[in-house]
């Protein structure tokens, strides 16, 4: 008899909108509670608590527009939150607050997700897609001063920014980032001098996700086609095709690499999420639980690595968690 | 009344007295002696003591032989001088209590105690006592010199004889008392306590007289009882007194090594003595641990109670104060104590319970490993002997057996740990509980008792709290003992075990047992279930605290660690009915779970493959044992509290599954563990508990759902949901059973009829949640209906002027039917049914507005029903209809969606109705009645075009059969199905209005079950078809009653009129007239009737 499919460990239902972002929150020690922060359509972000498996708190501040970037400063405390309302939000959730601290207002009506990056204590940098449509712009937060706006050249006809990567290779070197295009193509802007250092044609249509891999220098990027491409970054600082991946239904709406770098995660439009070997691409499982596209997929950030999750979130309104280290 | 209170005024008026009795010694200068003191006062007769004593004395020490009574009266002159006086000379007090002494003393050279009179023997020794109580301080203390050991030797052998051989009561207690004083231990206030030095030092005076007076008191307890109650009291405190003196720890821990050399002159002496070295106490205790042994065993049951109340402060005195120097008799001595616990009187009873917690307070077993030792060699060795014990003994020995058990553990409180970290004893504890608790399986009912499908829903409100009670106080039958009191005892071991034993090592152990053999699986979850209670503290009667308290974080992960052993599908998923569809699923379970722990080879002992034979009694095991699980749950959560809460994420699941399980009991039990549960974490009811937490179960359900082959438990879970919540619940389960629905959509072959069980429960839900009101409203307007039909009709009566209305009215109805409408056409306006007028209004409200959540799924599921209707499997095919039945009742208020789906399913239900398997056509038909009742004339077409005439013939060509039929008919499908369609046939006609040519049909086909010669249901049903014709149309169905058989003449009103002729008139008597004759009775009636009730004053003559 053949084992049955793999399940979910569990489904947090309640969010009543289709859910478009994820973000862990596991790392604290023992009376702190894992939590999964889901930013959905109806424009809230619900704060679960992964014991109880329910909605500690919910938090509006997106005037009920679509969220669709959950992202942690530093702790589960301080939370940062882009919206379809055209706002970047911090908040302050310790002690049981819950109240927007700051906001930045991006003037951009794309939905492309922000990156952010820590560069020192309490310094974090921030991609996101400005108010021009190509161009990109780097903040520093919190002091929310610009450090560059990265515009391709005139006549690139990139279109506009579709997703970001800020990396480092180590901490204190020079932040890069890695921008996938509404033309298939991605770039890598050196941060320093404003100025793109290499741009690669991975896919045919917009480039929905990307992931990047700093220690093999290897990066990955989905599309509405039924193609993962692979690609890698040399020693002078050049992207190159690697490997190009078939799928056999298109559309990819969210890639995460694992932070172990092991297997890597995608988000189908097909309803199921796929895991992959990250070294070799090899496919490993695909979970199939959901009713509608999957928007979003998250690894959990647990100092036990038993313990550790993956959750996906779909427009059915639902999100799956999913224990794959076993 | 002292009349002389100085000295010399008492000195004159003794002096006279004494100088006679000093010259001649005669009782009666005795007596004016004795009168002449009361005139004295004590502070006076003080100062003349010894003056007074002395011609007493004298008259004792005279030498030869001496009257008796003059001795007694001497002595007890003596003894009233010192009761009121004080000795205060030591010389006077050794001598006269020597002089005392010799009174009683045997004539030198026999051994045999004098034969005195009781009187005097008595007299003696109370003034000995009193002598005893009048000397103070060192005067009295000089007594208790090793010089003066022989004097006091004497004084004991003779009262130890006196106690002894004496046949008066009296004689026996004075001397025992006396003895008493003697040692120093005397019971009244006066005595100082002795010092520590001082009390050593008797102790080492004692020491020598201990093996005489021990024998002689062990002999004294252990002699007759006629002796009197008292007697043996005073012996056995006697004994303790003694023995508590000279064994005592303190003082034999302070006895020097050697003996120390006592002057040379007193060297004769000092041989006499007796030295408390290590030695002597070690054979000392021996011996006293043979004498304590049989005191014990005899007194322990001793008639009288106080004897057994001074048998407890015994073991009590010695515990205390002899605990390391008695130690071996300890086994024997707390026995008696332990076992005095459940004395039948209630002040022993108490004392033996105080003088416990005094023990366990002094921390008397907890200081002392030896005591504690010998405890759990007591335990260990009952332990053993248990399971002979229970099998052996009845209810009262099992109870004071268990007691004892009891008894012990309590006395070991925290020591307990010593007993359970050997393996041998755990190991023999384990097992004798194991084999005390075995249940008695052999119980039929408990396997046969189903809760039957969806009856509880419709029962009375109360039968859930009912249902709840019943499963809690669910009796357990075990094999080796009925009483109840003996059950409660092993709960209070367990807890008590739980309560001070490690908890981990505990459950560890009895998990061990519980995976260990399928044979005490059961009670080791019991014993579980009790530790945890015992380890929170809850119904747990000790002696003293734990000295650790319970760590809650503890707890919480033994119980989470049993949980999830309980819950696990080896022991959660067995097969507790030969069910053929249950035995499949737990098959597959079986396979999961064997491929779940490889392992586990337990899992095929508890779940055999359906091939083996799998009889009563293991069914009977399995639900037994699923029941104490269920139970174990509500004890952790009724011991967690709110903490509960956060297992629910497990564990409501799981409960939930089982209340929904077709065995009675276990449902019951799952009941009332949700009850536990909702206490617990305060809920206010079950249905809050389901509704709050409707994610974890929602959660649940819809993983398992995915599963179905593996998991056809989800749909018992999502029943017992239903069940037992309301309306509120249904937006929370909505999103599950809309996966219902689709994961339905993916396997429409295999899994149907386990997805149908939860569609019926849904639907049945459904119609109990929002059935009601729609039925009533719509019972209403039936009723509204047909009363405006028979009032329209009742009126067509006998009078002329009736008669010539009628004819009026018909004549201008046929005009209005030819199209020449008349002025007033408001009166028939209204004789249009108020329904065809609602209709319009209604469909077009609804469709605008969505349909209710619950009518869309009740239309969703119809549209699946649809699907499974033509199903290959009779067994599905019945299910949907009875699926399909709810559907239409939910739908019913929303017409406009009804009569679609309606329409839809018309085409596969006459299918079921015309050409099926009887058991269908049966259910089809009911569902046809449903369907009508709701849709009325939108099938009247269909109807009477595609069923009626299968429906006439059938009868038609069955009613010969069943008219030969003998009395074995009414049991077959054939008759059912007559039944049913006649029954229901009437009805029909009615709801759907069926026209004159129809309902002639329909006569014509029941006609010949009027007959008698049918089984009288089926006369009966007919005449119901022709009662529901009656209200449709009295006329025509009168007159083809009448052409069967006419009992009356019929004269006209008027002569213009033709005679009434009737084929029926002067007809024989056949088998139909009977029937007919009744029918046409109730038809009068019916006609007279109704207009009265409504227009009283056109009642016919």
């Amino acid at each position: 008899m053949a084992l049955p499919p793999p399940d979910p460990q569990f489904v947090l239902r309640g969010t009543s909108a289709a859910v478009h972002t994820l973000h862990f929150s596991c790392g604290g020690q023992e009376p702190d509670v894992p939590i999964l922060f889901s930013g959905s359509q109806n424009g809230f972000i619900h704060v679960w608590n992964l014991k109880t498996h329910r909605v500690d708190t919910t938090l509006d501040g997106h005037g009920r527009k679509s969220v669709y970037c959950v992202e942690t400063m530093g702790g589960k405390n301080r939370l940062l939150s882009q919206g379809r309302d055209q706002r970047i939000c911090l908040w302050d959730l310790a002690e049981g607050r819950a109240s927007v601290t700051d906001s930045v207002f991006t003037e951009n009506v794309g939905f492309c997700r922000c990156s952010l990056l820590k560069v020192a204590q309490g310094r974090w940098l921030m991609a996101m897609a400005a108010k021009a449509l190509e161009e990109v712009q780097v903040l520093e937060l919190p002091s929310k001063t610009s450090v560059c706006t990265l515009k391709p050249e005139v006549g690139a006809k990139l279109g506009m920014p579709m997703c970001l990567k800020l990396w480092q290779v180590s901490c204190g070197s020079q932040p890069l980032l890695l921008a996938g295009y509404e033309d298939g193509s991605v770039v890598l802007w050196n941060l320093s001098m404003g100025k793109a250092s290499s741009q690669l044609g991975c896919h045919q249509e917009p480039v929905m996700s990307l992931d990047f891999d700093s220690e093999k220098a290897k990066g990955i990027s989905g599309s509405s086609e039924k193609v993962l491409s692979i690609w890698s970054l040399n020693e002078q600082q050049n992207l190159q095709v690697y490997k190009t991946h078939k799928l056999v239904n298109a559309g990819i709406s969210d890639i995460t690499i694992r932070p172990d770098k092991k297997i890597l995660a995608t988000a189908g439009w097909d309803h199921r999420i796929r895991i992959f070997g990250w070294k070799k691409l090899k496919p490993l499982a695909v979970l199939d639980y959901h009713t509608a596209m999957v928007h979003c997929v998250s690894f959990s950030d647990h100092t036990d690595l038993s313990e550790r999750l993956l959750a996906a979130g779909s427009k059915d309104h639902r999100i799956s968690i999913w224990s794959i280290y076993t | 009344m002292a009349v002389f209170d100085t000295p010399q005024e008492a000195f004159g008026a003794l002096r006279p007295v004494c100088v006679q009795l000093t010259r001649a010694q005669t009782m009666e200068n005795v007596a004016s002696l004795q009168a002449h003191l009361a005139t004295v006062s004590a502070s006076a007769l003080q100062e003349l003591q010894e003056y007074v004593l002395f011609p007493l004395r004298f008259a004792l020490k005279v030498p030869g032989p001496k009257q008796e009574r003059l001795v007694q009266s001497v002595v007890q002159c003596m003894s009233s001088i010192l009761a009121a006086t004080c000795v205060k000379k030591q010389e006077l007090l050794q001598e006269l209590f020597s002089e005392l002494c010799t009174c009683l003393s045997p004539p030198s050279g026999s051994s045999k105690p004098a034969s005195l009179s009781e009187e005097l023997k008595l007299a003696v020794i109370q003034a000995l006592h009193t002598l005893m109580h009048s000397a103070y301080g060192d005067v009295i203390w000089s007594l208790y010199q090793p010089s003066t050991l022989p004097l006091l030797g004497f004084a004991v052998s003779l009262l130890l004889g006196l106690a002894e051989q004496e046949k008066a009561k009296q004689i026996k207690i004075s001397a025992l008392k006396c003895l008493q004083v003697l040692v120093l231990q005397c019971d009244c206030q006066e005595h100082q306590h002795l010092e520590e030095d001082e009390a050593q030092q008797c102790g080492d005076l004692f020491a020598s007289f201990l093996p005489g007076i021990s024998i002689t008191l062990s002999r004294v307890i252990t002699g007759d009882i006629k002796q009197g109650h008292k007697t043996t009291v005073s012996a056995i405190r006697l004994f303790y007194l003694i023995v508590g003196l000279v064994m005592a720890d303190a003082q034999l821990a302070r006895v020097p090594k050697n003996k120390e050399n006592l002057p040379v002159e007193q060297s004769r002496i000092s041989e006499l003595m007796v030295h408390r070295g290590p030695d002597w106490s070690k054979s000392t205790a021996e011996k006293l641990a043979l004498l304590l042994h049989k005191m014990v065993e005899f007194s322990s049951v001793h008639p009288h109670w106080k004897v057994r109340l001074e048998l407890v402060e015994l073991v009590y005195h010695l515990l205390k104060s002899c605990s390391r120097s008695l130690v071996d008799s300890f086994s024997h001595l707390l026995k008696a104590l332990v076992g005095l616990v459940n004395d039948e009187n209630s002040e022993v009873q108490s004392r033996c319970n105080e003088v416990l917690r005094g023990i366990a307070e002094q921390q008397i077993v907890a200081q002392n490993r030896a005591l504690a030792d010998v405890l759990s060699e007591n335990l260990h060795s009952l332990a053993t002997a248990l399971p002979r014990l229970m099998n052996s003994q009845d209810d009262m020995g099992k109870v004071s057996t268990l007691s004892l058990l009891l008894g012990y553990l309590k006395l070991l409180g925290p020591k307990i740990n010593i007993v359970l970290n050997s393996v041998s004893h755990l190991h023999r504890l384990s097992k004798a509980l194991m084999q005390v608790l075995e249940l008695d399986v052999t119980d039929v009912k408990i396997v046969e008792d189903r809760r039957w499908g969806c009856e509880g829903m419709c029962g009375p409100p109360g039968s859930l709290q009912h249902g709840m009670q019943k499963g809690r106080c669910q009796k357990k039958y075990f094999r080796f003992f009925t009483e109840e009191k003996v059950f409660q005892l092993l709960q209070q071991v367990c807890r008590v075990l739980g309560y001070y034993g490690n908890l981990y090592l505990l459950v560890d152990h009895f998990m061990g047992l519980y995976g260990e053999s399928g044979m005490y699986r059961k009670q080791a979850a019991m014993v579980l279930n009790e530790l945890i209670v015992g380890a929170a503290g809850v119904g747990v009667d000790v002696l003293q605290e734990r000295e650790v308290s319970l760590n809650v974080d503890d707890l919480k992960g033994s119980i989470m660690s049993i949980l999830d052993e309980y819950t696990d599908q080896a022991n959660w998923y067995l097969i507790t009915s030969i069910d053929t569809e249950e035995i499949s699923h737990d098959h597959s379970v079986q396979h999961l779970g064997l491929t779940a722990r490889p392992g586990g080879a337990c899992s095929s002992i508890l779940l055999p493959s359906p091939e083996l034979l799998i009889t009563t009694c293991t069914m009977n095991s399995n639900i037994w044992q699923i029941c104490i699980q269920l139970e174990g749950i509500g004890c952790f959560a009724a011991v967690l509290g709110k903490e509960f809460r956060l297992l629910l994420l497990s564990a409501l699941y799981p409960v939930l599954e089982k209340a929904g399980d077709k065995t009675l009991l276990i449902s019951e039990t799952a009941l009332g563990t949700l009850v536990d549960i909702c206490e617990a974490c305060s809920y206010d009811s079950v249905q809050c508990l389901i509704n709050e937490n409707s994610d974890y179960l929602v959660n649940g359900i819809s993983l398992n759902l995915r599963q179905l082959a593996h998991q056809p438990h989800a749909s018992q879970v999502l029943d017992t949901m239903l069940r037992h919540s309301d309306a509120s619940l249904l937006p929370l389960v909505e999103d599950v059973i809309q996966d219902v629905l689709s994961a339905l959509d993916q396997s429409y072959n295999n899994q149907a009829s386990t997805f149908l069980g939860v569609l019926h429960s849904v639907m049945t839900a459904l119609v109990q949640w929002f059935g009601s009101s729609c039925s009533e409203e719509h019972q209403q307007r039936q009723t509204a209906e047909w009363w405006s039909g028979t009032l329209s009709q009742g009126q067509q009566v006998v009078t002329r002027q009736e008669v010539e209305r009628f004819f009026l009215d018909y004549v201008r109805q046929k005009q209005v039917a030819e199209g020449n409408l008349p002025d007033t056409g408001n009166e028939e306006a209204d004789e249009v049914p108020p329904l065809t007028k609602l209709e319009p209004n209604n469909s077009d409200t609804e469709g605008e507005t969505p349909l209710p959540s619950h009518a869309q799924l009740g239309k969703d599921v119809m549209e699946r029903c649809i699907h499974l209707l033509s199903d290959g499997n009779l067994r599905v095919r019945l299910k949907v209809l009875d699926v399909l039945e709810l559907c239409i009742t939910v739908l019913h208020p929303h017409g406009n969606h009804l009569l679609p789906m309606a329409h839809r399913v018309w085409p596969a239900l006459v299918t079921r109705l015309i050409s099926d398997d009887p058991l269908a056509v049966l259910r089809a038909f009911k569902v046809l009645c449903t369907l009508a009742q709701k849709c009325g004339d939108f099938l009247r077409q269909r109807f009477s075009k595609d069923v009626l005439p299968k429906l006439t013939s059938s009868l038609l060509s069955q009613a010969p059969a069943s008219a030969r039929a003998g009395p074995v008919y009414s049991h077959t499908l054939a008759f059912k199905l007559q039944l049913a369609v006649l029954q229901g046939l009437g009805s029909l006609c009615k709801k759907l209005d069926m026209g004159e040519s129809d309902l002639n049909k329909v006569a014509d086909a029941c006609l010949i079950y009027l007959s008698v010669k049918q089984p009288m249901k089926l006369q009966e049903a007919a005449q119901s078809v022709f009662l529901h014709l009656m209200h449709v149309d009295p006329d025509s169905t009168w007159l083809l009653l009448n052409e069967v058989c006419c009992p009356h003449q019929y004269e006209p009103p008027h002569i213009s009129l033709q005679p009434v002729k009737l084929s029926g008139m002067g007809k024989q008597r056949n088998e139909l007239t009977n029937n007919v004759l009744l029918l046409l009775e109730k038809l009068q009636q019916q006609e007279s009737v109704t207009p009265w009730a409504s227009t009283p004053e056109a009642s016919p003559p």
